[in-house]
């Protein structure tokens, strides 16, 4: 019987990764402490030490890259896609290590520190991407309690539908209101409003306070189709409500990626030329 | 017929499929447009106001229309308040979302009004969860970023560098790891100057263009340092030994990584043996006081200390006849450099000193009667008097002068250091002495040819200055025959035969180093210098034995046992106890010299007008 229980790609096979990766952080900071006081000269990337070390961070750095590739691909067995992100996370964390005693402390305004830079950047946001899936989708879950994001959209759809039949018999300012509503009103926004969900200026909220302040109604007609666009508003806002909290979250999710991914590319490039650039002059 | 406006309302299905077409006639020559379900024509747009607009007949086939509202309404993509349309040009309104579409009906002067809503409903997927990012987005930022620092970092540098022979900007600068030394600042832009060559180690060429003391090519390597703008003037070093030999003669460095480092390192064409192999540049000078010179120049990496080398170094250099040096106990006695033939072509031979070795340098010149304290010789000093720089006994000073930087003394100038006493003076003109011409036989023999002795008889001992009597006291004899004899002014100090009537003189020449492989600091006050020394110095004749000499020929040099009284000795031994290592007397770039401490000159009097004034010191 295959177990069922889930076992996420952190604590993959018993931290097994989590174990080789502090195992190696562990051997390497020791032969540093160990070799660096006896080299001959200051700490570098070009000491043997620094060679070594910067060879196995460069390695690693394309083999976590090649994690783009991997999960496009579709396997089974040992090698799953689940063994490798975890390794991924792990020996990634380890590279801020290797890497750093790689440089032998030294830094400065040129391609080399640029590279580290982007380094930490890829891994800073790898972090984040760590954190954001352990607790997010749990967060995810308990927002949307029932309801599918199609269900809310439908929702939406559906309450445009009712303001739209409801403001026909109003005048030209009521109607106006709820063109605000339906044609202003929009559900996500852009990268940032996402991600912090500041959707203060949002249409819908503004359509409601208009509302208010429309003068007396003409008719009872027009009176009553207000009283029940108000709900009607109401209960948007509600829908709206959710689905943001939905689209943030899912911001949060996915946002560390569009920092992570780039900075690879940049990484890559920077990467190559750090060790092109050492060797032309040598 | 009468005018009639023929209605057709299509709807298009949301789910599409065949749209639904009503069809309607307006009786009448007007017709109104609006919202409000009383309309002729109600258009469901919260745009459009209850009561929008009126239309009508004003002629066969030509419509008015005009807004009541004074909201406007498009034709032809404008927005009017009225407009006139002839239905025969098939013209289209708009009003919100809706298109009026005018055409000829079927009928005589019916017009046919087509009523369509512009179906822009739009449902969102819920893709739209997910967060986009138009312009940022993971795609275009990853090829941007990547392709951008690609090309900024890597290949337009590398362009340059490949290509451009004396670019006007430097964007290889990016690649430097580190600054350089404040000594080679000046060249931080211009990274071609060293690296040469891409992909090919700084090679030694590229340091000796400026530092080389070769003597044949030394004067342009002080002109390319000016032409590079260097600040300073570059200190011109010499191999320490072949540089063929150096690799060969260096062992593996000591330890497991730097042995593969170096094995690596020589199969990849990046020599160990480079000067930049040991005067590293971009790397800051860590560790020691940041303000002494040396940090203002590259920092020297010292892989191998002189005794790994100088071990079993016959093994590695089966030529060489250097003598293993692995530590101070094993360092051999001196051999010193002893003249075996004196003349202007001297040559030498290396002599242990334990042997006694003695030198041929031509002079006769007993050290013992010129320091024994009761001796005429004293006497004679004594007599000269203090105002003539004597009035005692003769010491080594009296004769043996200090040169400018003190560490070592002035070569012996016969006229300077021994004519107080030697008289050269032939003759008196005038009431003036005349000198022979020391140095150049053949001189003297011009000057005193056909000169005969004038002089009277007397005491054989004169005051300077004054004719010596004996040398001219051989009665008839030709004052050039008397001056090389017995008794005259060359006899005493020359060997001197004679060939026919022709005067020979054995050559002279006076030792300038007898270890040249060593440095030796006169100026030390332990070492007789002038200063307080240490209880425990030492005067000249504590290691040169000179009063007890009675040839010139002896080598007055003491051995390195003598060294070793107070170097490598403690405090609790001798007062005057001093460390010793290889560097206390030898020098990796200057053979013969001791590694100056702290190993150069600052920096700032290396700049060429102070360097200058230092030449012109002597220093």
């Amino acid at each position: 019987m295959r177990q069922r229980t889930h076992e996420g790609f952190l604590r993959h096979k018993g931290f097994r990764w989590a174990q080789i990766a502090t195992l190696l952080c562990l051997v390497v900071v020791a032969v540093y402490f160990f070799v660096a006081a006896r080299l001959a000269e200051p700490p570098s990337g070009g000491s043997w030490l620094g060679y070594t070390l910067g060879t196995i961070s460069a390695g690693l750095i394309v083999w976590l890259a090649c994690l783009g590739i991997r999960k496009r691909v579709i396997t089974a067995g040992h090698y799953s896609l689940k063994a490798w992100v975890s390794a991924h996370v792990y020996l990634g964390l380890s590279l801020t290590v290797l890497a750093t005693l790689h440089t032998g402390f030294q830094f400065g305004w040129n391609v080399h520190t640029l590279a580290y830079v982007l380094m930490m950047l890829v891994i800073a946001s790898g972090a984040l991407g760590i954190w954001a899936y352990a607790t997010l989708p749990q967060r995810l879950h308990g927002n949307r309690g029932e309801t599918t994001r199609k269900q809310m959209l439908e929702a939406i759809e559906s309450l445009d539908k009712q303001l739209h039949d409801l403001a026909q018999p109003l005048d030209r300012a009521g109607a106006q209101v709820v063109r605000l509503s339906l044609e202003q009103t929009e559900i996500g926004g852009g990268f940032w409003r996402r991600l912090t969900g500041a959707h203060g200026d949002c249409a819908n909220l503004r359509a409601m306070r208009k509302l208010k302040q429309l003068p007396a109604p003409a008719t009872p007609r027009q009176a009553e189709a207000l009283a029940r666009i108000e709900t009607v508003l109401q209960q948007k806002a509600d829908v709206l409500g959710l689905a943001r909290r939905q689209m943030q979250i899912t911001a949060l999710l996915e946002g560390w990626l569009f920092v992570h991914i780039p900075a690879t590319f940049a990484l890559l490039a920077a990467l190559t030329a750090h060790v092109v650039s050492v060797f032309t002059y040598w | 017929m009468a005018q009639e406006f023929h209605l057709k309302l299509i709807t298009q299905r949301s789910g599409g499929g065949d749209p639904i077409v009503r069809e309607r006639r307006l009786e009448g020559l007007e017709a109104t447009i609006g919202r409000a379900p009383d309309n002729d024509i109600v258009l469901a747009d919260l745009s459009i106001d209850p009561q929008h607009a009126r239309m009508r007949f004003i002629g066969p086939g030509r419509i008015g229309i005009e807004s009541v509202s004074g909201l406007p309404f498009r034709v032809a993509g404008k927005s009017v308040q009225s407009a006139v349309v002839d239905a025969a040009g098939h013209p289209v309104v708009a009003f919100g979302e809706y298109t009026l579409s005018f055409a000829p009906g079927e009928e005589a002067e019916a017009v046919e009004v087509t009523v369509t809503r512009e179906d822009d409903e739009h449902h969102a997927s819920p893709g739209v969860f997910s967060l986009q990012a138009k312009v940022f987005g993971r795609r275009n930022m990853a090829w941007v970023l990547g392709s951008g620092i690609f090309l900024l970092c890597l290949a337009i540098p590398m362009i340059f560098v490949l290509f451009m022979a004396n670019p006007k900007i430097h964007p290889d600068q990016q690649w430097s790891t580190g600054p350089l030394s404040k000594a080679h600042a000046f060249m931080e832009k211009d990274c071609k100057s060293c690296h040469a060559n891409a992909f090919v180690a700084v090679r030694d060429e590229a340091c000796l263009t400026c530092h080389t003391a070769d003597p044949a090519t030394a004067p342009k390597a002080l002109d390319a340092a000016r032409r590079l703008g260097s600040p300073f003037e570059p200190r011109l070093v010499a191999e320490h030994a072949a540089h063929a030999d150096l690799e060969k003669a260096t062992p593996l460095p000591p330890g497991f990584g730097r042995k593969v480092s170096v094995m690596v390192q020589r199969t990849l064409n990046h020599p160990t043996d480079r000067c930049a192999s040991c005067h590293v540049e971009h790397t800051p000078a860590k560790g020691g006081d940041p303000t002494a010179p040396l940090s203002d120049k590259p920092k020297l990496v010292v892989v191998q200390d002189c005794e790994s080398c100088h071990s079993q170094l016959k093994m590695r250099l089966a030529k060489t006849d250097l003598i293993d040096t692995p530590d101070w106990s094993k360092h051999p006695g001196f051999r010193a450099l002893v003249m075996t033939q004196a003349g202007p072509k001297p040559s030498f031979q290396r002599v242990a000193l334990d042997t006694a070795p003695q030198e041929r340098n031509g002079l006769i010149f007993p050290h013992r009667l010129h320091l024994d304290p009761l001796g005429g010789v004293a006497r004679q000093a004594i007599g000269l008097g203090k105002a003539a720089g004597y009035g005692a006994a003769l010491e080594c000073a009296s004769c043996h002068r200090r040169d400018a930087s003190g560490t070592s003394f002035l070569p012996i100038e016969m006229e300077r250091d021994c004519a107080d006493c030697h008289s050269l003076a032939y003759a008196k003109v005038g009431g003036e002495l005349r000198d022979l011409p020391h140095g150049d036989l053949d001189k003297v023999v011009a000057t005193l040819a056909g000169r005969t002795v004038s002089a009277s008889g007397g005491s054989d001992r004169t005051r300077p200055g004054q004719i010596r009597p004996t040398a001219f006291a051989a009665s008839g004899a030709s004052a050039y025959r008397a001056t090389f004899s017995r008794g005259g002014a060359c006899y005493d100090c020359h060997t001197i035969t004679w060939d026919g009537d022709t005067v020979r003189m054995a050559p002279v020449k006076l030792a300038a180093k007898y270890l040249p492989r060593g440095g030796f600091d006169h100026g030390v006050p332990e070492h007789g210098g002038p200063g307080l020394a240490k209880k425990g110095g030492f005067k000249c004749a504590d290691c040169h034995r000179a009063q007890t000499s009675d040839k010139s020929g002896d080598v007055l040099i003491p051995d390195l046992a003598k060294c070793g009284t107070c170097h490598g000795q403690t405090t609790a031994k001798i007062a005057a106890a001093d460390d010793a290592d290889c560097t206390t007397c030898h020098s990796f770039h200057k053979p013969g010299q001791a590694t100056p401490k702290p190993g150069h000159p600052p920096l700032r009097t290396l700049r060429w007008t102070e360097a200058i004034t230092r030449r012109e010191a002597g220093a």
